[in-house]
């Protein structure tokens, strides 16, 4: 290969297969996983969320996306012991504001549970960066400028987009299916990038879609949106829903007797859509002053 | 190689500036680059590439002769060789069947389908059923896994394997064959891992340089009986706006991905995602086809699409020069691809195997698992 004059960049490639071949890459590959911070539901992930590719966390309006989010950003704080990365996160908001009163009051209550001293408390929400894009290219310079800054500087290892869906469902007509493809796939491939050279995850939130052609009744009545164009770009796929039943809240809020709860709290069920590592499976949650947590 | 570099047909005055440098006999310029040698002489680099390109070729092409010119092979010949050759069986009987014995070597077999119907999960079953031992039927082989994007889980395919495992302890223990007593004590889930060579690919420039260099890594590991790209298209699909280029590279990365197939006998298994395809004639209408488009569709000789339907997975056989389309029902278990109607088969399973275990061909044994796995 030597003796061949090319492109430096092939050259580098083909070295860096060559390396590959020789094995002397292998601590790049070892994918990390942040859990979200609830024993059950880290079960149930076998650990929690991979590094190396993109999570998506899709649902209905109101089914704890945000929630699970949120807590996905605090957890990353913790020691990689305690199911963390020991980082910040960057949080896009394109749809809505950033919740910073939740995020404030799972602070406090994160506080608490984990026996963190009030030093840190304070920190904790310092280290998560918040970002509002209302364009797709502002995203876009968001995604390929300001990020990777925070990235070199170790500050961050988690990236959260929510949602992916707001952008591109709003500045897309109907006939313009293939520019949309081609822009969702490029964007994916950058979040891919991102995601591989920094060994993080990401977390995109997606919106969901009538699905009009449902032959039988027991398949979902929703699918997420920005069909597979989007899909083939995601690694890991969880649907949030609401589930009829409700529980009586003082049974899952009784350590945090602080915040008085009398009505009663809608069970949400976590599905894994799909996923090179889960079983299809689904568990069930709640969200409640702490954040989100599991039930048996 | 001790010729003298004087009796090359080069231009006199390349011939002075040569002598003049200390360049007499070809083994001088053996690992001399261009952009060195053109420094060194002072020529230009087009130059230097001439005087470097026609030494070569003066040399003995050793690498070239070996196993690539061959002479005919008659047709019989060919039938029988691959009628002796086993496929990679899939732990689905139904799949198995429907192939004919499994994924063919030799061969490219891609598979399609949309994202979580389980095209990563049966490459990695195939990746770790290549690796089942000769006393069981299996091809004791290899496996070589290059993933572009990244699915490609160590505790995944360690579960697999552990069933895997399981599955061929339990055969030879209901058989009491020696060989296969011995065999399984060798198969520990470690060694089916180690046996799983691991590549990742960030764009594609790696991906093709990474299939230029693997006929050096299959040489130094001759064991290999199976190629897995998972997935192809997902680097082609975004960073590549050129469309010709992108057929253009494509073939060629099949043409060598066949050569490879061929030259050491294995299978090779691609898969590829799914594309939304507008019939423009009549608007609206739509379905999903294979990606990467209508040129790639003649890249492999067997076209397997995975689909969801009524919450089940199914397997149709689209192309194949040799089984006519079928479509079988698989699903996936925690140990793996597996028939549908698991517990079914398992009775069936057992009960054939104590009542007429002589008779039956041994690869016909490597059916689903015992219920602890599933």
């Amino acid at each position: 290969m030597e003796e061949l004059d090319l492109n430096p960049r092939i050259v580098n490639a083909l070295l860096k297969a060559l390396d590959l071949l020789n094995g002397n890459c292998l601590s790049k590959f070892t994918k990390c996983k942040l859990g979200i911070g609830c024993p059950i539901l880290d079960e149930f992930l076998h650990g929690g969320v991979l590094s190396q590719g993109l999570t998506e966390i899709t649902g209905e309006s109101a089914t704890g996306k945000t929630q699970l989010c949120l807590q996905l950003c605090l957890n990353v704080q913790m020691r990689v012991e305690d199911g963390g990365l020991d980082s910040g996160a960057v949080y896009v908001c394109t749809e809505d504001v950033f919740p910073s009163r939740r995020l404030q009051q799972l602070i406090a209550t994160f506080h608490i549970r984990h026996q963190i001293d009030k030093a840190k408390q304070c920190a904790l929400g310092e280290k998560i960066f918040v970002e509002h894009v209302a364009e797709k290219d502002q995203l876009e310079h968001c995604i390929s400028h300001r990020i990777p800054i925070l990235l070199e500087k170790g500050l961050v290892k988690l990236i959260v987009i929510d949602s992916v869906a707001a952008l591109f469902r709003s500045e897309f007509e109907a006939h313009e299916a293939f520019q949309r493809a081609k822009s969702l796939q490029r964007f994916g491939a950058q979040l891919h990038q991102l995601a591989n050279k920094h060994n993080i995850p990401v977390i995109c939130v997606n919106q969901v879609t009538a699905n009009i052609n449902t032959q039988s009744s027991s398949e979902n009545s929703f699918k997420p949106a920005l069909g597979l164009a989007w899909s083939n770009q995601v690694q890991t796929r969880l649907m949030l829903k609401r589930m009829p039943y409700k529980l009586p809240a003082t049974s899952h809020s009784s350590e945090s007797s602080d915040v008085p709860n009398t009505y009663e709290i809608p069970v949400r069920a976590l599905e894994v859509v799909f996923s090179p590592h889960l079983p299809r499976d689904t568990a069930y949650f709640v969200v409640d002053a702490n954040g989100v947590k599991g039930l048996k | 190689m001790q010729r003298d570099l004087g009796s090359f047909p080069f231009p006199p005055h390349l011939k002075r500036k040569l002598s003049t440098s200390g360049f007499r006999i070809v083994e001088d310029l053996s690992d001399v680059k261009p952009t060195e040698l053109s420094k060194e002489l002072s020529i230009s680099v087009e130059e230097a590439l001439e005087i470097i390109s026609t030494v070569k070729k003066s040399e003995p092409r050793s690498t070239l002769q070996r196993g690539q010119v061959r002479g005919a092979v008659s047709a019989l010949e060919l039938l029988k060789k691959e009628t002796s050759s086993p496929g990679i069986v899939t732990f689905c009987e139904e799949i198995d069947d429907m192939l004919g014995g499994g994924v063919p070597l030799a061969k490219i077999t891609e598979l399609c389908g949309s994202p979580g119907v389980g095209k990563t999960q049966l490459s990695i079953q195939l990746a770790v059923d290549v690796q089942i031992p000769e006393a069981f039927g299996g091809l004791a082989g290899e496996a070589v896994f290059i993933d572009t994007e990244g699915s490609f889980i160590p505790e995944r395919a360690a579960d697999i394997a552990s069933a895997t495992h399981q599955h061929c302890k339990h055969v030879a223990e209901l058989q009491g064959i020696e060989d296969q007593i011995s065999a399984v004590e060798d198969f520990t889930p470690e060694k089916i891992l180690s046996g799983i060579h691991y590549f990742r690919c960030h764009n594609y420039t790696e991906l093709i340089a990474l299939v230029n260099l693997l006929p050096n890594f299959l040489e130094d590991h001759e064991k290999v009986k199976l190629v897995i790209i998972d997935s192809i298209a997902f680097h082609f699909r975004h960073d590549l706006d050129d469309m010709s280029l992108r057929t253009r590279l494509l073939n060629g990365l099949a043409q060598s991905l066949i050569k490879m197939a061929v030259a050491h006998q294995l299978a090779v298994v691609l898969t590829n995602q799914m594309t939304t395809k507008v019939n423009v004639g009549q608007s609206g209408i739509s379905h999903l086809s294979p990606a990467l488009g209508e040129s790639w569709g003649h890249a492999a000789t067997i076209r397997i699409i995975l689909f969801w339907k009524d919450n089940q997975r199914y397997a149709l056989l689209y192309k194949s020069p040799s089984k006519k389309e079928t479509t079988v029902s698989y699903q996936i278990t925690k140990g793996g691809i597996r028939s549908v109607d698991h517990q079914q088969t398992v009775m069936d399973t057992m009960k054939g195997t104590a009542d007429e275990s002589d008779s039956m061909n041994p690869r016909k044994r490597l059916k689903p698992d015992d219920p602890d796995n599933g």
